[in-house]
């Protein structure tokens, strides 16, 4: 019995002494081999697994900070680009293609938004909105208030066409109105355009949803804006949008200063 | 004397500015950006914008424009070399500010280019001075002098003998001006070719004085020497010698031998040429069936992806390094690099059917806007090319503002007054049958209809507008709306004036409180004079607030032409300082074409006005607007 059991533990040792050779011949390969080979590996391994991680989580967050400047043509979009970033004044062209850069939030926290001003002729703008939509955190609409009256179809159509798109987006932008150009002594006020724009686009959104069908039929029903039985109001929309009034050129042309404060608060919200 | 000279960036940034007369140069700017280059017609680099001439030059690479501008009666001819001049000496001086993607840059950057550009200024107007005047060549020195005269009197049949006899004079004299040590031989080979003179008698003698003299002549002023020193060396060889027969190459010969194709053959070798061929003929595929179509789209597939393979495979390594910082030593695309790619797309374009002229000149417009751009890393000089394509021909199709014609209907009805729209085309574009449509469209939306049938020419146009009237009002009766004739037919008959019925319709319409009138006229070629000036009289009498033009899709490069001389009988019968042209576009019988949608971009880039209106089929739902994505998609498909 004491054999049998001497055998049996002979045995059982013998099996895990069969396994035993295996794993010491592995601690002796891993000790051959160079530890700090395999050191390396390891650590290689690790930094590009942060930095996958690292790149992914980045991208996500910058995808979001975009603050668009979108508005008809002549409206000052490139001027208050301007203004914001270097508080400077510069002679500009009609934009022929996108321009952005960083700019950084005067609030306490120092974030840094990227403005990009889109260019406003028609044949241009949609492409270039099309483009940017997707990483828009803000837009802001820049409109010319001195011109407002004579160009109000216009502005109310655009309007409509970027409120229909950014309302078909994952992340609904905040909207603000910049009625720029106050310096002009004849600039309506941003009560007043609020005021025209709703009840253009009221007629606007009939208009529009009565149009024929576009060729490729597979488009889907246009979203309608606001409520339907009520006057159309900014407030029925799901996303925010405010007024205010600003001016690119400032007091005194050149030399002075731009009256943009309102502009500079509203973004350090909603950075 | 250039009235100034701009640098700016693409994204609307004035670098620098020289200004050299007191007018702000931004009007004629922007009058160049919005025409020329958002259009698509920058092919050539200058532009007129009433009295000044305005040049210019992109930079792809840095994305600026280089704008300079001069009165138009000034012919300067240094202008293109000075842009040149000052576009590298900008890009070399500022090429760090300029190269970063940020705009802060550009911003932040002082760009004190005034000395410089004074400079070069200087330098060219200078150097076109110098090059101004060329003194005009005197007599001796043409080639004219260099034959005796005689040569030049052609007298039937001692033609040959003189010209062999004058050539070897010729050859003779040249030899002769050699030089001034040379001046001793011409003594003796003028009187070796003196005793051939008295030949002729003496005719010849008078010539030989007259080349004795011009030879004097010539010793005396050394100039063409050279001149002659060289031409003699090429007419030495073919002066010595007899003339051997010239031998052309295409020519044939009379050769028997060589011309003898017949093969030498038995009865046996023939037939088994023949058998071969059979074989090849029949080929490797299956006997009796037919082979499924192939999609053409696979093979510009694999192309490409034979092209991007190996691109692809530096781009791997490349791409590493790519990642972490910009990619140094890009390639950036030069003309003959888009030569072949922007020749296979001007032929693809032209086989969607868009117009010939049209096509070469937006490739020209493609070619300029990339021309010394950076490619990326991964894509090729094609879907470069196709992606700059791409986006053009979508700006084309999205001209101006949309004609929103309900909410301009809207605005008429407020001020109490009909919306008036034309239609004109040529003929049997669909003009009645698309009019017909957009007014059931109309009435779908409350709007009521007067239908004027200005056609009072072709048979049967009152008729056919006669039975759509019926049709539409028993679809719309008057008991669904209140009580009101929603839709009505205002015709005179056959053979009256356009004009007057036009007027009389409007005015009808405005009593009656009809929303909007709808004038239909007839089909007239666009060459035919006397019927354009009496569609010019109808829209300038009438005004009226939308002028369609109905055109076909199955239209090639007619529709150039149809829409330019329209345009152009609008704009000259037209009395007023801004005549109304051509607001609009209805594309009809688009269900006809598959694919080959190019008239929609020929017809959109000669009037750059939008498509209001899209026509598929015969039946009042066949009504569409225009969508320009899956328009230039189906284009740029293979």
């Amino acid at each position: 019995m004491a054999s049998a059991d001497s055998r049996r533990v002979g045995d059982g040792s013998g099996a895990g002494g069969t396994f035993q050779p295996y794993l010491d011949s592995l601690r002796q390969e891993l000790q051959r081999t160079d530890p700090t080979l395999l050191s390396v590996v390891v650590a290689v391994f690790a930094v590009l697994l942060t930095l996958v991680f690292w790149k992914f989580i980045r991208s996500r967050r910058s995808s979001q900070r975009a603050v668009l400047l979108v508005g008809l043509c002549d409206s000052g979009k490139t001027l208050l680009f301007v203004r914001l970033l270097t508080g400077l004044y510069r002679d500009t062209q009609t934009s022929i293609t996108d321009s952005s850069a960083v700019y950084r939030v005067n609030n306490n926290r120092g974030n840094s938004l990227t403005l990009i001003d889109l260019p406003g002729h028609e044949s241009l703008r949609l492409q270039f909105l099309e483009r940017f939509k997707s990483s828009a955190r803000a837009v802001v609409f820049v409109v010319d208030s001195a011109a407002f009256q004579r160009e109000v179809k216009d502005v109310a159509e655009f309007l409509y066409q970027v409120l229909i798109d950014s309302m078909g987006l994952k992340n609904i932008p905040s909207f603000l109105i910049a009625c720029n150009k106050q310096d002009i002594a004849m600039a309506k006020s941003a009560k007043l355009i609020q005021q025209q724009l709703e009840k253009e686009l009221n007629t606007l959104r009939v208009t529009r949803s009565a149009a024929p069908s576009t060729l490729d039929s597979s488009s889907t029903v246009p979203i309608q804006l606001g409520k339907k039985g009520k006057e159309f109001e900014f407030s029925q929309l799901p996303l925010k949008v405010e007024f205010l009034e600003c001016s690119a050129k400032g007091g005194r042309g050149d030399a002075g200063s731009a009256d943009i404060q309102d502009l500079e608060k509203w973004l350090a919200k909603i950075a | 004397m250039l009235d100034f000279f701009t640098i700016f960036s693409k994204g609307g940034l004035v670098l620098w500015c020289f200004q050299g007369v007191s007018d702000s140069c931004t009007g004629p700017v922007n009058a160049l950006i919005r025409s020329v280059l958002l259009q698509e017609r920058g092919g050539n680099n200058s532009f007129t914008h009433e009295a000044l001439t305005l040049k210019y030059k992109l930079d792809n690479q840095f994305e600026l424009v280089f704008v300079v501008g001069f009165q138009k009666i000034l012919t300067l001819t240094y202008v293109d070399k000075l842009i040149d001049d000052v576009h590298r000496l900008f890009r070399d001086k500022y090429r760090t500010e300029i190269q970063q993607q940020s705009a802060l840059s550009l911003l932040n950057g002082t760009f004190d280019f005034q000395n410089d550009f004074m400079r070069l200024l200087r330098e060219a107007e200078e150097s076109s001075k110098i090059r101004a005047p060329t003194t005009m060549k005197k007599f001796e020195d043409s080639e004219k002098a260099k034959k005796p005269v005689r040569s030049m009197i052609e007298t039937r049949g001692e033609k040959p003998k003189e010209k062999a006899k004058n050539s070897k004079k010729k050859g003779a004299k040249k030899e002769g001006s050699d030089g001034p040590l040379a001046t001793s031989k011409a003594v003796p080979t003028e009187k070796s070719g003196l005793p051939g003179g008295p030949e002729n008698g003496i005719e010849l003698s008078k010539e030989e004085l007259i080349r004795r003299k011009r030879e004097e002549f010539i010793q005396k002023h050394g100039r063409g020497m050279e001149k002659s020193s060289k031409s003699t060396k090429s007419d030495a060889p073919k002066e010595k010698g007899k003339k051997a027969p010239r031998v052309w190459e295409l020519g044939g010969c009379t050769n028997r031998e060589v011309l003898d194709y017949s093969t030498p053959t038995t009865n046996g070798t023939p037939e088994a040429a023949l058998s071969e061929d059979i074989n090849l003929i029949r080929g490797t595929g299956p006997g009796g069936q037919l082979q499924d179509l192939d999609c053409s789209s696979s093979d510009d597939e694999g192309a490409a992806q034979n092209s991007t393979k190996p691109s692809a495979t530096k781009g791997t390594l490349g791409g590493m390094f790519g990642m972490l910082k910009g990619l140094v030593g890009s390639k950036s695309l030069s003309r003959e690099d888009m030569e072949s790619v922007l020749d296979k797309m001007r032929d693809h374009l032209i086989a969607k059917n868009v117009a010939a002229d049209i096509a070469v000149q937006l490739c020209e417009s493609v070619a300029n806007k990339l021309e010394g751009k950076v490619m990326g890393t991964f894509s090729t000089v094609t879907s470069t090319v196709k992606q700059a394509l791409q986006e053009s021909l979508v700006q084309i199709l999205q001209p101006q503002r949309r004609v929103d014609m309900l909410r301009d209907i809207m605005d008429a009805q407020r001020r109490q007054r009909p919306y008036v729209v034309t239609f004109c085309g040529v003929n049997g574009v669909g003009k009645s049958t698309n009019l017909a449509k957009i007014s059931f469209w109309l009435l779908e939306n409350g709007f009521s209809v007067l239908i004027a049938a200005c056609d009072t020419f072709r048979a049967g146009a009152v008729e056919q507008l006669r039975t759509h009237t019926r049709r539409l009002s028993a679809l719309h009766p008057p008991e669904n709306h209140g009580g009101r004739t929603m839709v009505q037919l205002f015709e005179k008959g056959y053979g009256k004036d356009a004009a007057g019925i036009a007027m009389e319709a409007i005015a009808f319409a405005r009593n009656q409180g009809f929303d909007v009138v709808l004038v239909d006229t007839a089909g007239r070629m666009q060459d035919n004079a006397p019927l354009m000036t009496a569609l010019a009289k109808l829209i300038t009498v009438n005004t009226p607030d939308l002028v369609l033009f109905v055109g076909e899709a199955l239209v090639g490069n007619e529709a150039v032409d149809q829409l330019v001389k329209f345009n152009r009988a609008l704009a000259d019968h037209s009395m007023a300082q801004t005549p109304r042209l051509i607001d609009g576009i209805v594309l009809t019988k688009f269900d006809t074409i598959d694919d080959k949608v190019g008239a929609a971009i020929s017809m959109t880039y000669i009037t750059s006005k939008p498509i209001v209106f899209v026509g598929t089929g015969q039946t009042y739902c066949d009504l569409r607007s225009l969508n320009a994505k899956a328009v230039v998609a189906a284009l740029m498909k293979a």
